[in-house]
């Protein structure tokens, strides 16, 4: 090994290449799968938010809400129902044509099954509250008419089985004058021994022993089939009193939330990054010991005075709340302003102010001071001008820390329930839907919330990484 | 001089809003949680003084029991794996490849979902048939074939290494090269045997562990202060999940540092992977793990929400951390607030985290990082 021969030591070379090319494949294999790893749980979610009942075991991602033959078929139902491809419905005058196929064993003899437009509510909770039209008091249902006779074999693991497979139609008509309805769910029942095979749409779930396929809706639309779950968020999570959409009020006020608190930190931050980077003044390193003792004090030891202080007001006088004073005679909670009052206070916003405005050379104010600027001017029209990027990082920091912020919003948004944000809201979602097992909603509301922080994530990726050099990018 | 005072005047203007918020929602609300913590308030009488009664009750509180145990555990348990497994999975991928900011995209995103959200997520994973049992019944399920595939790429690679160090060429035993060789080969092989029906998959039950809704914690029969609940155990490893992403990219961007030149002096000198990871990897990066494991302590010793969000999905005691107690205390639903009781307790949360921030100080004063 030692002899220095030319051809050895280039087939060696070539030896160690290779290592290098296979070491790099199996990189990104493993990157590959950490990836997977990591964003599986979200996307898996993401996906079973589209099946009717997502806890159906076993999990899996071979759905009906995926298969193309289903969209088109809903498409043509909710187009036959309402005239709306997309969203679907019920309308005076709708004629929606059905099938039903079923596989007859040899010894059965096939009965035309019973058709009927139940009465169910959408959903527990409190969608189960609200008064609803029901299609069951316009729908009817025509004869139903045999069609296809073919004979075919089964096979179910235990050897074929010989039968025929038998195709049933109907039309479900709306009959009259009356509202329009969004859903039509439908109930097929087959005699016993006849086994449930395919129908224009996919059933949402086989009922007493594979008997009963119960359909949710059978005039959805494309939207309406595939998006149920979300669909239902907008339609059947509503305020009881008001029939205003919850869901809508909650990102509504999560809006609101991340505005006000990003103008709020913008501002604050800037002028106190501003003064400590740029001004010499005493009790300086008093202002900079009390903010790192402020990042270490834990929450709870804060949130109890802070709680009282937007019930209260600072102090009372005498039992009597300071807050009167200032117009908020139930005092701040409950009420957004008291949020992102309460939420103003970020010292790592004004960290990354100071830092930045350290980075711009003193030069460039030097040419406002000669003018004869004071510090107002040189900081509102020189310096934060130049601030931009910085500026730009924090407001996407700002709007992420806003959106995905639950410990405040708890405390201080508990009723009515409009007045919650995003976070809250979905809390109260699992309350109320967790514990009848009807996750769909709870996905589906889950994920919406998640997509605003996603979306501006891949958009700006660079600014979330320099938060995270920030210091931890945890507030 | 003149220039200094009005510099003075100006930077206490510019500061006053950012001082007026430290001053009400900080400093009083310290001084404040601090007098109430010796007081029986209760949100709605005025306090009354009752010196330490709060603090020496707390140690005969079930609840707050639970709740210190649980946020110790949680915390050491929680920090110890993922601190471990970020540095691995950075040392696994301590490659210049390019591509990696796709990637690096993928593994942030659990870190910067909302944790209402992930935690949401995770509690439809781990209901009784939820993805979790269904993951560990396919793993029971394929447990042979798996065994005989990790076998065959065992054996493969043994025999390669055997062959090419007759060759007299230098092959560790992980030799990439060899490796994806074995991998494809044991693959193929594998198929056949399934194929073939030689090796196959078990009928076994589907799993209905119970993750949520039960008092068990492990290990079973442990002593009070090292049973780990069940419901905390699926917390641990949801913030496991959603963790180690954000720390192992952060020790990759050490590790991005540390010259190349290090690991090959050391393979001359015949260290093997093992040795290098514990020779070199782990001390080039202290100072990244001092930082780690002070942010991983902080964050787990005031873990909250995922308690929130579990609600009563879980019994309370089995998930309770000091967070929540003193939250629970505040807000206790039809009872009584005890706002003095639920103060002290939060003095003794600040306490722990004024422990781990003193105690990192001191380390990194004393490692000279």
């Amino acid at each position: 090994m030692l002899a220095p021969d030319p051809r050895a030591a280039r087939a060696l070379e070539h030896w160690q290449a290779r290592r290098r090319w296979a070491r790099a494949g199996l990189v990104y294999a493993v990157m590959l799968a950490f990836a997977i790893v990591f964003v599986g749980p979200l996307l898996f979610a993401a996906i079973s938010s589209l099946r009717t009942d997502p806890l159906a075991y076993p999990p899996t991602l071979a759905i009906p809400q995926l298969q193309p033959k289903n969209w088109s078929a809903a498409a043509r139902l909710g187009n036959t129902g309402a005239g709306d491809r997309w969203f679907g419905g019920f309308e005076p005058g709708a004629a929606v044509p059905f099938e039903v196929t079923y596989f007859v064993p040899d010894g059965v003899e096939p009965s035309d099954p019973e058709v009927v437009v139940p009465r169910r509510r959408p959903g527990a909770g409190l969608g189960a509250v609200l008064a609803i039209e029901f299609a069951a008091d316009h729908a009817v249902v025509s004869p139903i008419e045999r069609r296809a006779d073919v004979p075919m074999q089964v096979d179910d693991g235990d050897g074929a089985i010989a039968g025929r497979r038998v195709t049933y139609a109907f039309t479900i008509a709306y009959e009259g004058e009356g509202p329009r309805i969004d859903r039509l769910p439908l109930d097929v029942t087959a005699a016993a021994g006849m086994r449930y095979l395919d129908s224009t749409l996919t059933a949402s779930r086989l009922e007493r022993r594979g008997r009963t396929a119960s359909f949710d809706n059978v005039a959805p639309g494309v939207l309406g089939y595939v998006l149920r779950n979300y669909v239902r968020t907008f339609q059947e999570v509503r305020s009881p009193a008001t029939r205003e959409s919850l869901f809508l009020a909650w990102i509504g006020n999560s809006f609101a939330f991340a505005f006000f608190r990003i103008v709020v930190t913008l501002a604050i931050a800037s002028m106190a990054g501003y003064a400590l980077a740029r001004l010499r003044f005493r009790g300086r390193e008093t202002i900079f010991v009390l903010v790192l003792f402020a990042q270490m004090v834990p929450l709870q030891v804060l949130f109890i005075s802070n709680y009282l202080v937007l019930r209260d007001g600072i102090f009372t006088i005498g039992g009597f709340p300071l807050s009167t004073l200032w117009g908020y005679p139930g005092g701040m909670l409950n009420s957004l302003t008291g949020l992102v009052f309460v939420t103003a206070l970020n010292a790592g916003a004004v960290f990354i102010m100071k830092q930045f405005f350290e980075s711009i050379p003193r030069e460039v104010e030097e040419a406002a001071m000669i003018d004869g600027a004071g510090h107002w001017r040189r900081y509102w029209s020189v310096v934060l001008p130049m601030a931009r990027p910085a500026l730009g990082a924090l407001t996407i920091l700002t709007f992420q820390g806003a959106w995905n912020d639950f410990f405040w919003p708890f405390i201080v948004l508990t009723s009515p329930e409009t007045i919650k944000t995003l976070p809250i809201g979905l809390l109260s979602f699992r309350n109320t839907y967790g514990a009848v097992g009807d996750w769909g909603l709870i996905l589906a509301g889950a994920v919406m919330s998640a997509l605003p922080v996603i979306v501006l994530f891949v958009v700006f990726q660079r600014y979330f990484l320099e938060g995270v050099s920030f210091g931890g990018g945890k507030e | 001089m003149r220039n200094h005072r009005s510099d003075t005047v100006a930077a206490y203007l510019f500061l006053l809003p950012f001082l007026a918020l430290l001053a009400v929602f900080f400093l009083y609300a310290t001084a404040r949680a601090v007098y109430f913590s010796f007081t029986d308030y209760d949100l709605f009488r005025p306090p009354n003084w009752v010196g330490w009664r709060n603090y020496v009750s707390l140690f005969s509180d079930a609840l707050f029991m639970a709740a210190l145990r649980n946020s110790i555990l949680f915390a050491a348990i929680v920090t110890a794996v993922q601190t471990f497994l970020a540095l691995v999975m950075a040392a696994v991928l301590n490659q210049r490849v390019r591509g990696i900011g796709l990637f690096r995209a993928a593994f942030y995103m659990p870190s910067i979902t909302s944790s209402v959200v992930i935690t949401l997520i995770f509690l439809w994973m781990f209901q009784r048939r939820g993805l979790i049992n269904y993951l560990n019944e396919s793993l029971q399920r394929a447990a042979p074939v798996l065994l005989a595939f990790l076998v065959l790429v065992v054996a493969l690679q043994a025999l390669q290494v055997a062959w090419e160090r007759r060759r007299s060429l230098p092959a560790g035993w992980a030799d990439p090269a060899l490796l994806v060789v074995s991998l494809l080969v044991a693959g193929a092989v594998t198929w056949v045997l399934v194929v073939t029906g030689v090796v196959g998959y078990r009928d076994v039950a589907p799993v209905d562990f119970i993750w949520l809704q039960t008092r068990d914690s492990i290990p079973a029969g442990a002593p009070f202060w090292l049973s780990v609940p069940i419901p905390l155990a699926a917390i641990m490893i949801q913030n496991v999940f959603t963790t180690i992403p954000t720390f192992m990219l952060m020790y990759l961007a050490a590790l991005q540092d540390v010259p190349r030149s290090h690991y090959e002096a050391a393979a001359i000198d015949g260290a093997n992977a093992t040795q290098q990871f514990f020779r070199i990897t782990i001390p080039s990066v202290a100072p990244v793990t001092f930082l780690v494991l002070t942010l991983s302590m902080i964050g787990t010793l005031q873990m909250f929400d995922q308690v929130a969000v579990f609600g009563d999905a879980a019994p309370l005691r089995s998930v309770v951390t000091l967070a929540y107690f003193v939250y629970n205390r505040m807000f206790p639903g039809a009872q009584t607030p005890e706002v003095g009781f639920a103060a002290a307790g939060a003095m003794f949360l600040a306490l722990l985290t004024l422990v781990v921030v003193l105690l990192q100080r001191r380390l990194v004063r004393s490692e000279g990082v």
